[in-house]
Parts: C-alpha cells; structure tokens; sequence
C-alpha cells in the first residue's frame, strides 16, 4: 500500500540532512517560531556546531538545568554585552587547535539590534570566521516583552503601552540586516520561518563563507505569546511579512545586495498588521506611517542594490 | 543520538552525557491534531512546519503526530493545503 499519492513532498524534507539534537518535549510556547527556528538550524547544519548565545527565550533550553540538558549540541552561555567577543574566542581556540567545526553566535534582537551590537559590529569589522544569527521577535520577550531597537513603530510592548500618553513605540525600527551587509562582510542574509528552503540555502551559505570570515543571518522568527496572535498563525505571520515587503528577503555577498524572493504585487502592511494585536489600536495614519517607513526601506534597498552592481568595492575578500 | 562533540559539559551545571530532559509537553495540548488519511496528499508541510518537529512520515502515505509531545499548535492544520488535518477538543477524547 505504498503507490498512492499525487502530491509531491516538499523539498524542505531534502535539506534535513541531521538529526533533531533536541528532546522532543522542551519549554517553548506553543507556536512559538524561535522552537522552529531552533529545531531547523542544526538538521540543515549538522550537529557538529557549537552553539554560544546569551539569556533570552532560547536560553532556558540551550542552557540546561540543574545537572541536565535538553540537547545534544555544544552550547557555551554567555552575557548580552558580549556575546560576539566570546565567539571570537570560540572560534579562534578551534581555528588554533585546528578543530574543524561550526561556531554559531545565536541571540535575540535585544542581544544583537541593543545592548550586544557594538561588538557584534566590531567582530564583522574584524570579519571573524563564524556565522553569527540574530532570531528576530522584535523585543525583549524573555523578561516581559521590552521594546527593542527592531520593535517596529506602533507596536505595543510593556515599555510602549496603549494609554493616554502612549500609543505604541512612537519611533521606527531598526534595519539590522541592512546595517550588517554594510560591514561588507563575507555574507549577509534575511530569512523567515515561511520560507523554509531560502532559509536553509542561506544557512548553508553562510556555513560556507564562515571559512572567508564573519557570516550574518537576520531571521524573522515570531512571537505568539509577545505579539498577541494565534498559535497556528505564526507561519502565516512570517509569509504576510514576505508579501507586505514588511520583512523583504535578501543576500549580500561582501555588501552586493541581491533579492532572493521578489514580491510581485505587494500586499498593504495592513494585511500583515490585522493578524496582530500588538497593532490592533492603529487607525490608517498610523497605518500610513508604517507602510511609508517600509516602502522607504524597500526603496532604500533597491537602491543600494543597483548601487552595489555599479561601484566597485575597493577591497573584497575572495568570493 | 548523537553525541555533543566538542564540551563534555553544556554549562558549569549540566552534564551533556546524562539522559537528555523532557517535559509532558503533550499536557499542554487543549486541542488534538487528527489527520484525515485518504484527504492527505502526502506533500509533507505540516511536517516541516511543525515546531516541535514531531511529525513522522508513515510509508509513502502520511503523517502522524506523536501525541506526547504535540503542544496543540495548530500550525499544521493551518498549514495543510488541503486541510486533511483537523483540530479536535481534547475533552472530546475523553467521553
Ligand atoms: C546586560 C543585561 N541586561 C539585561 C539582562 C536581562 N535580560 C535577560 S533575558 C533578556 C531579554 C533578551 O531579549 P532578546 O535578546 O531579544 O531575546 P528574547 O528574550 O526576545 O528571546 C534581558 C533583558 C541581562 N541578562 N543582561
Ligand atoms: S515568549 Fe515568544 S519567543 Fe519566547 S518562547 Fe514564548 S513564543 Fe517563543
Ligand atoms: S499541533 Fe502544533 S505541535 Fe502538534 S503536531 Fe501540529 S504543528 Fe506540531
Ligand atoms: S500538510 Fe496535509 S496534505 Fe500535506 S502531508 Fe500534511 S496532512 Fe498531508
């Protein structure tokens, strides 16, 4: 009873090369995308990567507790402030003692976009070898939903409530991909939990530029519990984000920008919003904001892609 | 299972080589994953999808959930482009 089906499996299964190094029953929250993101790195990866990272939602389950563990992988837990100096070090000592092997930075916005970005900033500059991923839930999730530096305009976090004084976060967010692929670095790269097989391509290619030098991943990863949406949604979410441009997915070669998926009729922001209730309060205005400040980045990066073709960076690692 | 290759210890506290931690996840769960075999088209989504990566592929006809750990998501109903998966109370199971 084999020879049934029409349909035709997804390529995904394809790049799901490694086993799941994590216990089947771990201490995320139902739907949550991190738990995805997490489970996905390491089958596409391998399980030879050592993990290092910083508190935050992943850490209770990268971490461990008491004396025991919730995965197979080598993970080194270190402070917000540092997290990409200790994986210089991490990865220097393995480069030394000719250890082959994979260092993967992993941090949340708050680590990555705020309080860890001015050495994350300095190892890209240094172009250490390691691929650094920032998973992106637009906050401070793991002590209470903070707005962060990627909290994008309007959004309501427990430091930017909805009151008489506060409508949501009254600024724009933050580019940090965008900021990233400025370094120049060996690579550079969007990528969200819809997109599944983009996700793995750039994994993959960032594993193999690791061995040019500093590799960065910013992945959209939402946030059920933090931005108020259905469980089930979370994928949903992620695509809404592609379509809108609100999350545009792109590589970037030593700075050379190019889309990786492009959005044929792009959908208005508020397609994206209504599925959220940390956007729930916003009336049209507030809406146009948001969509003007996207379709300035968007702009912006179509821009700097042109750009990029035509002027020649002077000095390039080898690509 | 693979075994953690380059620390013997995943923190000062914890000693990768003892049995890994799990929790009743499945407990969690308010609603069931019921998969309709014969609406499947085996395209594989709902697996990829799942967070918890708990989806197994039975021969070349379907996926079934391992029901200890399902968190009761719903992602893969949503997902399912056919909507072969449909999300049952748990409290219905127990009459
Ligand atoms: C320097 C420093 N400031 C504050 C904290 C407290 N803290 C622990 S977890 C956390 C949130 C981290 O947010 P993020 O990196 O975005 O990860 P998420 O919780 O969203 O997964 C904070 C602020 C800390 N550990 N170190
Ligand atoms: S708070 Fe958000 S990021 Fe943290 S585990 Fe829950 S869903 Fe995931
Ligand atoms: S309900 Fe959620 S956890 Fe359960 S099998 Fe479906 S996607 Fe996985
Ligand atoms: S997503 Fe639906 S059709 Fe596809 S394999 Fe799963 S149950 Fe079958």
């Amino acid at each position: 009873m084999t020879e049934k089906k029409k349909g035709k499996l997804t390529k995904v299964l394809d790049y799901l090369k490694h086993e799941d190094p994590f216990s089947k029953g771990v201490a995320f929250c139902p739907g949550c995308g991190l738990e995805l993101l997490l489970r996905f790195i390491p089958q596409v990866l391998g399980n030879d990567i050592v993990i290092t990272g910083t508190p935050s939602c992943s850490a209770p389950v990268l971490l461990g507790q008491n004396n025991q563990s919730w995965h197979t992988l080598s993970y080194f837990g270190t402070l917000m402030t540092g997290a990409a100096a200790n994986a210089t070090g991490l990865a220097r000592y393995y480069r030394k003692a000719g250890i082959k092997n994979t260092v993967v930075c992993f941090n949340g916005d708050g680590t990555a976009a705020d309080i860890g970005f001015g050495n994350l900033s300095g190892a890209a500059e240094r172009n250490e070898p390691f691929i650094y991923i920032c998973y992106d839930n637009e906050g401070y999730m793991n002590t209470g939903i903070q707005k962060s530096g990627t909290t994008p305009y309007g959004a309501t976090t427990t430091t930017t409530p909805l009151g008489s004084a506060s409508k949501g976060k009254n600024l724009r967010r933050m580019n940090l991909g965008l900021k990233m692929a400025m370094h120049k670095i060996p690579y550079a790269a969007t990528a969200t939990l819809s997109d599944l097989e983009d996700l793995a391509k750039k994994l993959l290619k960032a594993k193999e530029a690791k061995e040019r030098g500093f590799a960065f991943l910013h992945i959209f990863a939402p946030c059920t519990t933090g931005w108020g949406y259905a469980p089930e949604n979370t994928i949903e979410v992620c695509r809404r984000a592609v379509k809108t441009n609100y999350f545009p997915l792109w590589e970037a070669v030593n700075g050379k920008i190019r889309m990786t998926k492009t959005v044929k009729k792009p959908q208005p922001v508020s397609t994206y919003t209504e599925l959220i209730k940390k956007f729930a309060h916003l009336n049209e205005a507030d809406l146009q904001i948001l969509q003007d400040d996207i379709d300035y980045e968007y702009c912006m990066l179509g821009g700097l892609s042109v750009l990029e073709g035509e002027c020649q960076l002077p000095v390039s690692s080898e690509d | 299972m693979s075994s953690n290759k380059f620390l013997k210890h995943e923190g000062p506290w914890s000693d990768a080589n003892d049995p890994l931690m799990c929790s009743d996840t499945g407990g969690w769960r308010t609603k069931r994953p019921v998969v309709d075999k014969d609406n499947c088209i085996f395209c594989g989504f709902c697996a990829i999808y799942c967070p918890i990566q708990i989806m197994e592929m039975v021969e070349n006809s379907h996926f079934s959930v391992d029901l200890r750990f399902c968190k009761g998501c719903g992602i893969c109903a949503k997902e399912c482009p056919k909507n072969a998966i449909s999300m049952i109370a748990e409290g219905d199971f127990q009459k």
